[in-house]
């Protein structure tokens, strides 16, 4: 059976967009402990910001794009501190609830900011080259490298860094990193900084593969929390590969079923995955 | 500030309905500690399910058109729109009761959106993302003169919601309801003494989708027609604010929730169009929902009436 291989590009694609988004879902998610329904207005809010310095300050794409990312880690970090760090000592169904309310006022004040138009970045559009039956447009080419760039730099942040190694030690047992003199309240605030700044990173992206809409990064939750989950809760190297798993998934599912039910894919990987492994595919338990 | 009667009978027939479907999540959440995230997506079915059965085929000649309908009476729909929401809410739970909290609702979200594709999809049965129209109302046309329709539809909206209630608290209070509730505390007590937990929580998960399927059936036989967008997930999160506002564990909590919640939402219907921020309004009105969600939560872990023997589920500090 042979799988056209423009299905796998596309794949390879959406799977960086999802890797990306899944990768500061479960940063927040390792060391927070609660699904935060609001990291998609979070994505909505980058893709926003990125929008108002392209288009309304008329500044280029890539400026944009980094005043974008910027404001989601800005905007995580102000939410942390004036919403959810007030709940920290309740349980983490409490703060997914809470979750809930954030994203209500986020997407409401994006709506109110931005209206619900389906917008675009000022940016060129050109035809892609064609090579082996393959399309491969210049924005996608940009996905992919921007996100493996984005990838390698937070790899190296997680493994060659004294702050990102206190993450990871925090992420995988927060008591134990507080017994060992790391300052984890600090700590979590650096966290809600990247989470942001990745989560704004990949909303931006995807606003560059189609449009920007108010509810981009909500819709766009579902097959992010199936990679989080698949490649286990906390750990960034399944998450990204969790993403890809999917997004390859979805994209070369449409070899084999009506196009439209490609997000199930997302959903079935997410209950095979759990049901078959419940710590993810890499599992150690992380929780 | 003229406000219209039947403007008021609107408002109060969807409250009813939300009140039906938040009685529904108050027995997954509030007695059973199950975070169910598919509340739309049994709303869906139940509406679908009875408009379809109690609907003729309609030859539109547009696009896809519909090519299953059963013009069967309207109770016909009422009968088997909780039936059904039932059965796709044991669907999902089989796969996915025994999944940890935060899972659950993940794997259920997942679920709902997955109704709602199919339902979007499957034209021939559905009508997809086209209005499926021409659902009958009962008894329309067939009240004496002095009876408007809302108030009589209200009145059966009512009696629904009554009669849920009364049901729901007995069962809430009968040793099932216990049963639930020390599951909702610490599942392992009940494993130990013997209880079947994984079938304690797959009866209550398909009963509140049952409810929600018959309130999905009120909506659809009221609104004559319904279409996918209809059952977004942010239906079920309104259900989760009505829920958590008005207090988890109590009945009576979720109905003033749903009292409070949908006020709020459809209180702008009784403004004049020109006030400032009049365009605004739909949004501003979903940010008050989320401040108000976040304001109980932190001053109100209770809610309004919420259950508080319900101490280590979730609400307080504590357990997981």
């Amino acid at each position: 059976m042979v799988v056209d291989p423009q299905f796998i590009w596309n794949g390879l694609v959406v799977g960086s967009l999802i890797a990306l988004a899944a990768l500061g879902l479960t940063l927040l998610f390792g060391l927070l402990n609660f699904i935060n329904i609001a990291y998609g207005d979070y994505m909505a809010f980058g893709a926003y910001f990125a929008l108002a310095a392209n288009v309304g300050f008329g500044l280029p794409i890539v400026v944009s794009i980094l005043i974008g990312a910027i404001g989601g880690g800005i905007l995580a970090v102000v939410v942390h501190k004036f919403v959810f760090s007030k709940f920290m000592d309740r349980s983490p169904i409490v703060l997914l609830v809470v979750s809930i309310g954030m994203a209500f006022i986020l997407r409401n004040v994006i709506r109110i900011f931005w209206s619900t138009d389906p917008q675009y970045y000022a940016v060129p559009v050109e035809e892609g080259p064609s090579l082996l039956g393959v399309t491969f447009l210049p924005e996608q080419v940009a996905i992919i490298a921007a996100s493996l760039v984005v990838l390698g730099l937070l790899f190296l942040l997680l493994h060659r860094t004294r702050i990102g190694i206190a993450m990871r030690a925090a992420s995988d047992d927060t008591d134990l990193a507080r017994l060992r003199g790391i300052d984890t309240k600090r700590l979590v605030i650096y966290i809600s900084l990247v989470g942001g700044i990745i989560a704004a990173f990949a909303g931006i992206m995807l606003g560059l593969d189609s449009n920007l809409r108010p509810n981009m990064g909500f819709i766009a939750l579902i097959p992010i929390f199936a990679a989080v989950i698949l490649g286990g809760i906390g750990d960034p190297t399944g998450a990204v590969i969790g993403g890809y798993v999917i997004g390859i998934g979805q994209e070369v599912s449409v070899a084999f079923i009506p196009s439209e039910y490609k997000p199930v894919v997302g959903l079935v990987l997410l209950i095979i995955g759990l049901l078959a492994r419940p710590d993810g595919l890499f599992g150690e338990a992380t929780r | 500030m003229a406000v219209s009667f039947s403007l008021v009978m609107v408002t109060l027939i969807i409250v009813g309905i939300y009140a039906i479907l938040a009685i529904g999540m108050n027995m997954h959440w509030g007695d059973t500690g199950l975070l169910n995230f598919a509340h739309a997506g049994f709303f869906a079915v139940g509406a679908y399910t009875s408009a379809i059965l109690t609907t003729e085929v309609t030859e539109t000649g547009l696009l896809a058109s519909r090519t299953v309908g059963f013009d069967f009476p309207i109770v016909v729909g009422m009968i088997a729109a909780p039936i059904m929401a039932g059965l796709f809410g044991l669907l999902l739970g089989i796969t996915s009761i025994r999944l940890e909290g935060d899972y659950l609702a993940i794997v259920t979200l997942a679920g709902a959106e997955t109704a709602r594709l199919i339902i979007s999809n499957e034209a021939w049965l559905t009508s997809g993302v086209q209005t499926l129209k021409n659902i009958p109302r009962p008894l329309d046309g067939s009240l004496p003169a002095f009876l408007p329709y809302d108030l009589f539809y209200f009145g059966l909206v009512l009696l629904v919601l009554l009669g849920s209630y009364v049901l729901f608290r007995h069962l809430a209070n009968a040793p099932f309801g216990r049963v639930l509730h020390a599951i909702r505390e610490d599942e392992d007590v009940p494993k130990a003494l013997g209880k079947d937990t994984g079938r304690f929580k797959l009866k209550s998960f398909a009963l509140g989708a049952a409810v929600a399927g018959l309130g999905g059936s009120l909506w659809a036989h009221y609104v004559y027609a319904i279409q996918p967008t209809m059952f977004l997930p942010n239906l079920t999160f309104s259900i989760w604010a009505m829920v958590i506002i008005g207090g988890a564990g109590s009945y009576i909590g979720a109905i003033a929730g749903a009292v409070i919640v949908t006020g709020i939402r459809q209180i702008t219907r009784f403004l004049p169009g020109d006030i400032p921020l009049g365009n605004e309004l739909p949004y501003l009105r979903l940010i008050v929902i989320g401040v108000l969600l976040i304001a109980v939560l932190y001053y109100r872990p209770y809610g309004m009436f919420g259950d508080k023997e319900r101490s280590l589920a979730g609400m307080s500090g504590g357990g997981e």
